[in-house]
Order: C-alpha cells, then structure tokens, then sequence
C-alpha cells in the first residue's frame, strides 16, 4: 500500500508552519549568530570584527550583573512557584469547603497581561507615595516618614520575582492539582492501613509520584526566566542604574543604543543557555523516567 | 481525631488566607486608587483621553490577537495531521526543529526579527506584528495538536481511505470533528497569549493609533505623575483588563486544561 498522503502532498501541509514560524526563527538566530560577528548599529555599517562582541561582553560589568540577576530570579521564582503551587494544590485536594474560590483566585493573573500587572505593581511599590508601603505605615509597621525602596537596586530583582510568582504560581497549582488528581487512591488508603501520618504520605507518596510534573515545571520556570522581559521592562527599566538588568532587558537597552551587534551576541549567548538549559533538564528526567 | 482534624481544617485556612490576602491586595488597590481623587471622573477622562484611545487599543488587540489565532489554529491543524499521520523523509528531523523553536525568547532575536519585518516592508502594520506572533505561538500548539490527532484511531483513518476519502477529507471530517475540545484549547491560549504580548509590538509598531493595549500603557505614563493622573491611569489599567476577565470567565476550563495539557505531556 502506498503510504498515507503520497509522497510530496505532507510536505504541503507542513508548508505554513515551516515557513511563517521555521523560516523566520531560524533565519532570525542564523542572522543574529552572523551579526554577533559585526560591528552593527542596526542600519547600515556592518563590518566583520570576529569575536570582539564576545570578548567585551565577558568583560562587561553589566552582563555579570544581569546575568546574576536572571539566575537569582530563576531560582527564587522556580522554588517558590512549585511549593506554593503544590501547597495549595494539595489543599485544594482536601476538598475545604471554598477552595475552589481560592484556586479560581490564585489563576486569576495568568489571563491578565503582564504588562499591565507590571504597571500596577510599579506604582504600587514605590517608595513614597506607593500603597505598599502606605499600608505599612497605616499598619503601624513602618515609621510615619520611612520608606522601602522595593524597586531599589537592593530589592529590586526580589520584587520583581514576586511579580512573577504572583503571575504564575496558579500555573504551577493547577498543574499539581492535575497530577494529584491522576495519582491512585489505593496508595493513600494502603498508607493509611501502615498508621502514615499527613507529612509522610506527602513526602513518601504525593512528591515522589509528581516528579515527572515538577521536571517540567522547573524546565518551563527556566525557559521562562531568559523570556522574562515586560515584567522588568515596565517596572524598573533595569534600573536605578544597571543594578535590575536582566539578561534581555540588557539585549534590548544595547538595541536602543545603536549596538546592534553587541546586542545579537547577548542574544546568542542567551540562546546558548536556554537550549542547554532546555536539553540537560529534558535529559536529567529522561533518565528519571 | 476530631480534634486532630479541626487543627489541620484551621492550618489549611490559614495558609489559603494568608495567600489569599497577598493576591487580593494588588487587585483591591487597583480598583481603590482608579477612584482616587477623581472618583467615576477618572473613568470618563481615560475614556474621553487625548492621546489614549481606548476603543482602538480594544480594536487593535482583538485585530491582533484574533488573527493570529486563525492562522494559528489553521497551520497547526494542517501541520500536526502531517506529522501525526503521514510518512515523509526528515518528519522526525523537522518537527523536532520545530518544537526546539519553544526555547527560543523574542528577546534574543530582536534586531533580526527588526530587520526582517522591515526588509518585508511590515514595520508599523497590523500584518508585520500578526507573523511573529504566530511565528513564536505556534509550537506549543501544533505539539498539543499533534498530541490529540495521534491519539485518534488509526481505523478511523483506513475506513475512511477505503471509502475513497482524500487525505484532506478526513482531517476535516474526521479528525476536526473530533477535536472540538482541543481546537477550544488552542484558541483560548493562542488568544491569550497573542493579546499579552507586549514586546513585539513594542518593537514593531510605531503609530499610537495602531497600539494594542499592552502598548497604549505607556500612553497614560508621563515623566512627573500627580495624584489624579494615576488614579486616572489605573482606570485605564482596570478598564484595559475588563476582556481579559471576560475571556477567563467564559473559557477558564479551556483555559485550564489547555494549560496543564501543554505542561503534562511535552
């Protein structure tokens, strides 16, 4: 029997996609690798340089800075994203009464844009006339003229990842939820009959089962952080200084400096990192599994 | 026991009210401040703006989103059924060249993606921010599509070939009618995602009156803010958000299950 579709008709179908999304992706990262190369300003002066880019880079006080910065982001928003999450996940299992208007609370953000979360929180947090440390003072917990600068260089990025776990920690729980939902029941009630107490069903049945739901967890709370952009872009613009630079707001203030091809070497670099962080991760639970 | 029980019932309460104020907090102070000064006032000035259209921003959004989404669910369909059902060389090769694109941050590509759209003669139009939303969108869609369709009984497909159906008939005869749920899926999160996007019509559209909300933000901003200027802004905030709790409202269970599908079987 001929094979399904005939020979040419497949690539057909996959046309749309290979061109519109595949094309233009690949082109772009081909681009950018060449342009790293170059000393760009994004209009017409294009000349080879070799790896000069490169090489000022890894000299860049404010890469080690950005770069530290998305590594502390990544970290803080991944754990507290995947306990939290899992929290309330397994409260949420207990069936409370009102848990579903929690759960539907708790999600509620990830339908909002960050970009206008971040607003919020922008005004939000700052330090003189912002409601966060309005209602501190009110609570009598911060003195009548002090201030806290939440998006000061000192706090800045830790702000800046609770945002984030304000986004998206429902995501986290109601990927939890899903799993619980998928673990037998027999195990519990065999836990039961052996007298397991609460935290030792947790930790000897419930996390161990959701290993496969947490590895992919941390893989999308990775990718997501060398994503992670509006969220900085539009509260503190990677300031006061460069002390909040991330990894692409960095890339993009290079951009608007006419550095076109110092910018496509950031670029490269942050690629570099997500496809190797991407592929140690999927490798790591592979093995798991 | 009973007692035991009472303890964790109030434990459990106590952590979902804890996390349930922090969540609220921002919400409630939105809504507070976009009455400060001003009162309803701050309503009608954001809506009688000068320089902030707020029905074009809606306009443009839905424009926007809603197109790529229909180019989206359309590629995917045809893609994933290729993928999912037909034999050709480099099929493995090219959709996991493709799924690898899920890594890739619009921010790492920027200048290129610039240089593209502009050399397409795109910069500034509707068309020029529709393709790279689609472009960054649709991997994880024709993952979950490709997904679905392999899940769908090869018999289904041989009763249907002996029949003498084309290969185009039975995607949409027999496949898309048993894809309503997941096509529901697609739509929503490509939707949502493609009206949340903020960097590249950032990078792609110069003409306030092209903004989509995400963008027409910066239009309420200025250097030095009074006190009525954020009540006003905030309103615009709120007033910018009220399609997005629709959109949650009536699709938060495709919403959810789109979600955690995406993340329980990549």
């Amino acid at each position: 029997m001929r094979s399904f579709g005939g020979r040419w008709a497949p690539y057909l179908y996959i046309a749309p996609i290979v061109i519109i999304a595949g094309v233009l992706l690949y082109f772009s990262i081909g681009f950018a690798a060449f342009a790293s190369l170059t000393d760009w300003n994004g209009l017409t002066r294009m000349e080879l340089v070799g790896f000069e880019n490169y090489r000022e880079l890894f000299q860049d006080r404010t890469f080690y800075i950005a770069l530290g910065n998305t590594v502390k982001f990544m970290i803080v928003t991944v754990v507290l994203q995947a306990v939290l999450g899992l929290l309330i996940a397994v409260i949420a299992k207990e069936r409370v009464p009102g848990s579903n208007f929690f759960k539907a609370l708790f999600f509620a953000p990830i339908a909002m844009a960050p970009a206008i979360i971040a607003t919020v929180f922008k005004y939000m947090l700052e330090a003189n006339y912002g409601s966060l440390n309005e209602t501190l003072r009110a609570l009598g917990i911060l003195g009548p003229d002090e201030t806290i600068q939440w998006l000061g260089a000192d706090l800045g990025v830790w702000s800046i990842a609770a945002i984030n776990v304000f986004s998206w920690m429902g995501f986290s729980m109601m990927v939890y939820f899903a799993g619980l939902m998928s673990i037998p029941d027999e195990l519990y009630e065999a836990a039961d009959l052996d007298g397991a107490g609460w935290w030792r069903r947790l930790f000897s049945i419930t996390i161990p089962s959701l290993r496969g739901t947490t590895s992919v967890l941390v893989t999308l709370g990775i990718v997501g952080s060398l994503k992670t952009f509006d969220l900085v872009w539009l509260t503190t613009q990677g300031g006061p200084g460069v002390s909040t630079q991330f990894l692409s707001t960095f890339l993009y203030q290079a951009r608007l400096d006419r550095e076109a091809g110092y910018s496509a070497a950031i670029g490269i670099v942050i690629l570099v990192v997500a496809f190797a962080l991407a592929a140690v991760q999927m490798r790591l639970s592979k093995r798991e599994n | 026991m009973k007692r035991k029980r009472f303890l964790a019932w109030a434990a459990m309460y106590a952590v979902l009210l804890i996390l349930g104020v922090a969540w609220t907090y921002p919400i409630v102070i939105a809504v507070k401040k976009s009455f400060a000064v001003g009162g309803m006032d701050n309503y009608s000035a954001v809506l009688n703006h000068a320089d902030f259209n707020y029905w074009s921003a809606i306009g443009n959004s839905f424009l926007l989103a809603g197109g790529s989404t229909v180019i989206i669910v359309v590629i995917t369909c045809l893609g994933g059924f290729a993928f999912s059902r037909m034999q050709f060389r480099g099929r493995e090769f090219l959709y996991r060249a493709l799924l690898a694109c899920m890594a890739v941050p619009v921010a790492a590509v920027v200048t290129p993606l610039f240089f593209s759209i502009n050399s397409l003669g795109l910069r500034d139009s509707y068309a020029g921010v529709i393709i790279p939303l689609v472009a960054f969108n649709v991997m994880m869609m024709l993952m979950l599509t490709k997904n679905h369709f392999d899940g769908i009984p090869q018999e289904l497909l041989e009763a249907a070939t002996l029949d003498g159906a084309r290969p185009f008939g039975i995607l949409v005869r027999v496949f898309l009618p048993l894809s309503g749920p997941l096509l529901a899926n697609v739509s929503v999160l490509s939707f949502v995602y493609c009206w949340n996007e903020y960097l590249l019509p950032n990078l792609l559209i110069s003409s306030p009156e092209k903004y989509p909300v995400t963008q027409a933000i910066a239009l309420l901003q200025f250097e030095r803010m009074s006190q009525e200027q954020i009540g006003q802004l905030y309103a615009g905030l709120i007033l910018m958000t009220i399609p997005s709790v629709l959109v949650y409202l009536f699709s938060q269970r495709y919403l959810q299950s789109g979600l955690t599908a995406g993340a329980v079987k990549s």
